[in-house]
């Protein structure tokens, strides 16, 4: 009874509402009355009146029960003892005083003092009213009323998590309502979230059909909200009918099956993503330490060059076209070659002041870059503070794309991608430029290259700069996944040794190789251990994999290593 | 000069030159230690209360003083080395006989100054959260036990939001751990099954935060799930960066966060955590006459300060500052009871419920060593501050609540 009610009063209030919209709006619109009489309504009668205003339309029922659930809606009293519910907004000649939008119309209040027929806006100073009170009972009204109106929102993100919500609620009341809307509701995606709230609901139906098609409809849409539904309704007394209950068994092996099918694909995913991260930091130290021989202990801190670069660009952007601005947005696409540049600059100033003088005695090279790592970072500290600095991503980089519930995040993406790239690059410098020719002929043997007339300390000098870009190349990424500051450098040194070292010193694939499998075999072991004991696993796995085969994945015969 | 003379005597770098003066003054002054890490990887938390600290003193010396005696802090660094706390807390209590000493952060700090304090019978008030399970004669806690901080924090979610699901991450650490060892209990004496808890730890400094933020998202599919989050500083910033690309929202999952503070907002983005959840004794947006002056001669000193090194540009305050600062008022109030520095007599006074109307509202030490205050529970916003949504006030202060709440 209370239903077929309620149903009614649903299509009243549909129909008053587009009566409303199809007049041209008349003094006062019946719901805005009903939304002031819950205004002002005294306090223990407040719950009942905002309930009243389920499904009523009106336009300014939304922005005010918005406003008054979030604390920012004040009654404004007016000389004749009337009040005005409102929201404060800053005056607009930008004074310490507040002018009172009226949610009713959102216009402002004129200020009763002034002559009649004048537009100034009654002033208010600031603190000297208090909001409207809210409790949770209120709040929860509130969002009944929210929700419901929410449906035929203009944007179909909120049509869809208002959709979503009311389905969760199980309320059958709220039946007709949805399916009222799907049938003029245009997108997929709301349409989607319809069809399952309805199903949601359905549910519960009293007729063991409906019931059993809307097991099957959930099981069909994967649903994961509804998987755990039917484990309560499996495990509930009395247990549902035999049918229903093999309906509800089968529905929910598919949708775990699917989403054992989406975790493996997604676990496959991270682990790219987080074995791309691992190559991106370690791709220079395969051509400083792998190609070159040089323990550089201030691997780490040239990254941060780049990281810091980035940040420089990004306030750069700022400065000169504004936070808000479209070319803000490609501010990390200009930081690259910075980055690059900045820490080849400083890998050049290293090898000429420091590393030149100790290509044949390793140790001592150790520790000279161990210290300059130390003094790098304190001048982080000095130049940029001790605080970690922010870095905003840009907007192509937030949020991700999912394909058949498989979440690809674009930060992730470009990461994979630009590894990738790099990779090739690198792959292409070494094996098909003369330069590369150079490399490949001082690394293999220093003394005879010099013999043949290649000037080996500028080939040095140049392989251990591209090193150091690449450095910086990876930590402008790693700003955009995770901190930036002056100890960031010290993170990511041991991964990148790690990779370096069980990859196979001396050749790069091995690091493409190791980092990508080290990624995924992280990836694949944290959900099951844990990411703590994934952080011991992974390094002694690594241990013994270098008692088995101490020259790593790849081995290479190199002079300068032997 | 005063103060000059005051950090002079801190560093102990002319120790003649000090020993003139404090005969010369020895009369006048009574020695405060301020025992915080100004330099390694604590120092960006620990240098603001160092800042408070001697604002408080300032302030208090401004007005005659505590029994007509000006405070002489003696500063001294834990460098965030844990073994160099006991030590300096030693040298606070054997060679410059401080009345009271004013420190600590972490937990690990605390655990290693605390037979140092015992042992001399020293006096020590600690300002941050912390989990409990520790009651020393000597200690006065004015931190945020689990029941002022965690528990609340729980309640809101259990009883506003309506959640019925719980993701516990924390850093792997002991405050953490020993929490949600609490949280676990309390969530249980609730009626919710240990099916609908998922328990996560993650390494300090960890940064690939994909494989939670995945499970996070298929755990709270259902609507009904919240995260509470122990995750320690900057591992923050990866956490919410993933959680923001995976399209969390929090109005579908809302993490509310028990060691990010206003402090803390300076170091992330705030834009990911909109709406995400605090749940603090203080809060920067308190709105009351108290707090207001608090901010307004706080940020007036540190614009005239002349403490080498201190930072400027863009200060915020927090919790634990304003714990800080309660505490030397609290000390001042027992001092000013029992007439005398002697410690066994002000902690006599401290434990028979001396008050303080702080600017996170009024603070009463209890008999336990705890103080009772008002919890807060806010929700961040883009500017980094925290809107206020609920207050639970007077809430009591109970370190030992490990096994409490299965017995009820």
């Amino acid at each position: 009874m209370l239903r077929f009610l309620l149903t009614l009063f649903y299509g009243f209030a549909l129909w008053a509402g587009c009566a409303v919209a199809a007049e041209s709006a008349p003094a006062v619109a019946p719901g805005r009355a009903q939304l002031l009489a819950a205004l002002l309504a005294p306090p223990a009668e407040q719950v009942a009146a905002i309930r009243g205003l389920v499904g009523v339309e009106d336009a300014a029922i939304t922005p005010a029960l918005t406003a008054w659930r979030a604390g920012e809606l004040y009654l404004v009293p007016l000389p004749d003892g009337s009040r005005v519910p409102a929201t404060l907004a800053p005056a607009p000649n930008g004074g310490e005083q507040l002018v009172a939008l009226s949610v009713l119309d959102g216009t402002a209040i004129p200020d009763p003092a002034a002559a009649p027929g004048s537009a100034t806006p009654l002033l208010i100073a600031p603190k000297s009213l208090k909001p409207l009170d809210t409790t949770a009972p209120l709040r929860r009204a509130m969002r009944d009323v929210l929700e419901v109106a929410g449906v035929a929102d203009p944007s179909p993100s909120v049509r869809r998590e208002s959709i979503e919500r009311l389905g969760q609620s199980r309320k059958p009341e709220h039946l007709p309502l949805l399916q009222a809307r799907l049938v003029i509701e245009k997108s997929p995606v709301v349409r989607t979230a319809l069809a399952d709230a309805i199903a949601f609901i359905q549910l519960a139906d009293s007729s063991h059909t409906v019931r059993l098609a809307a097991i099957a409809a959930l099981g069909e849409a994967h649903s994961l909200a509804a998987a755990s539904r039917f484990k309560e309704l499996l495990a509930a007394t009395p247990p549902p009918p035999p049918d229903e209950t093999a309906a509800l068994t089968a529905a929910l092996k598919k949708i775990e099956s699917h989403w054992k099918t989406v975790n493996f694909f997604g676990d496959l995913f991270r682990g790219l993503s987080a074995g791309s991260v691992l190559l991106l930091i370690a791709l220079g130290l395969a051509i400083t330490f792998g190609l070159m021989g040089v323990i550089n202990m201030a691997h780490g801190e040239l990254m941060v060059v780049g990281a810091y670069s980035t940040f420089v660009v990004q306030n750069l952007f700022v400065s000169v076209f504004g936070a808000t601005s479209t070319a803000f947005h490609f501010y990390f696409i200009a930081a690259l070659p910075v980055a690059f540049v900045a820490a080849a600059l400083v890998g050049l100033a290293l090898e000429r002041g420091i590393i030149q003088f100790l290509y044949k005695r390793p140790l001592e090279s150790l520790l000279a870059t161990w210290g300059v790592s130390l003094a790098l970072q304190q001048t982080f500290r000095l130049v940029f503070g001790p605080a970690n600095v922010q870095i905003n991503a840009p907007a192509w980089l937030q949020g991700s794309a999912a394909l058949n519930d498989v979440l690809f995040a674009y930060n992730r993406l470009f990461v994979i991608g630009f590894a990738a790239l790099v990779v090739f690059g690198v792959w292409l410098a070494l094996n098909r430029t003369s330069l590369g020719l150079l490399v490949r002929a001082v690394m293999q043997n220093r003394q005879m290259a010099s013999c043949i007339g290649v000037r080996a300390t500028r080939v040095n000098m140049c392989t251990f700069a591209f090193g150091s870009g690449l450095a910086g190349l990876a930590g402008a990424c790693l700003s955009q996944l995770g901190n930036v500051g002056p100890g960031m450098g010290q993170l990511h040194i041991i991964d990148s040794f790690m990779v370096v070292v069980s990859g196979g010193v001396g050749n790069v694939l091995g690091s493409v190789v190791a980092s990508l499998g080290i990624g995924t075999v992280d990836q694949l072991l944290q959900p099951i251990l844990g990411a703590v004991i994934g952080k011991v696993l992974v390094p002694f796995a690594i241990i013994l994999f270098l008692q088995w085969r101490p020259g790593g994945l790849f081995p290479t015969r190199s002079r300068s290593l032997d | 000069m005063l103060k000059k003379i005051a950090q002079t005597l801190g560093l102990g770098a002319f120790a003649l030159g000090a020993f003139a003066t404090t005969t010369l003054r020895a009369e006048d002054t009574v020695k405060v230690g301020v025992l915080h890490s100004l330099s390694g990887t604590m120092a960006i938390s620990e240098t603001s209360l160092r800042d408070v600290l001697l604002f408080t003193f300032d302030e208090i010396n401004a007005k005659g003083g505590v029994l007509g005696k000006k405070i002489e802090p003696v500063v001294v660094d834990g460098a965030s080395n844990w073994p160099l706390f006991a030590e300096k807390a030693k040298q606070l209590l054997e060679q410059d006989k401080t009345a009271v000493t004013f420190g600590c952060w972490t937990s690990v700090s605390r655990k290693s100054v605390l037979p140092v304090f015992e042992k001399n019978n020293g006096l020590l008030f600690y300002p941050v959260q912390y989990e409990g399970e520790e009651l020393s004669k000597n200690i006065f806690y004015t931190a945020e036990a689990v029941g002022q901080q965690a528990t609340p924090g729980v309640d809101y979610l259990l009883n506003e939001l309506g959640k019925k699901k719980f993701y516990l991450l924390g850093s792997d650490y002991v405050y953490p751990r020993t929490t949600n060892l609490v949280l676990k209990e309390y969530l249980a004496s609730k009626g919710i099954p240990e099916s609908a808890i998922i328990e996560k730890y993650t390494p300090f400094g960890h940064t690939d935060y994909q494989q939670i933020v995945a499970e996070i998202k298929q755990f709270g599919a259902s609507g009904d799930a919240a995260v509470v989050s122990t995750l320690n500083g900057d591992t923050n910033v990866p956490f919410f960066r993933e959680l923001a690309n995976a399209g969390i929202k929090s109005e579908d999952i809302p993490v509310i966060s028990f060691s990010v503070s206003e402090d803390e907002f300076r170091g992330l983005p705030t834009k990911d955590l909109v709406g995400h959840l605090g749940a603090w004794s203080y809060f920067m947006s308190v709105d009351t006459p108290a707090n207001d002056k608090f901010k307004k001669d706080f940020f007036a000193w540190i614009e005239k300060s002349t403490v080498p090194g201190i930072e400027k540009k863009g200060r915020v305050t927090n919790s634990p500052m304003v714990l800080s600062y309660v505490g030397v008022y609290l000390w001042k109030a027992a001092v000013e009871k029992a007439g005398t520095f002697e410690v066994d007599a002000v902690r006599a006074a401290l434990e028979s419920g001396v008050s303080f109307d702080g600017p996170g509202g009024k603070v009463t030490m209890q008999k336990n060593h705890h103080i009772t205050k008002n919890v807060y529970i806010g929700e961040t916003l883009a500017d980094g501050q925290f809107k206020i949504l609920k207050s639970y006030e007077g809430v009591y202060g109970e370190p030992f609540l490990k096994g409490t709440f299965g017995k009820k």
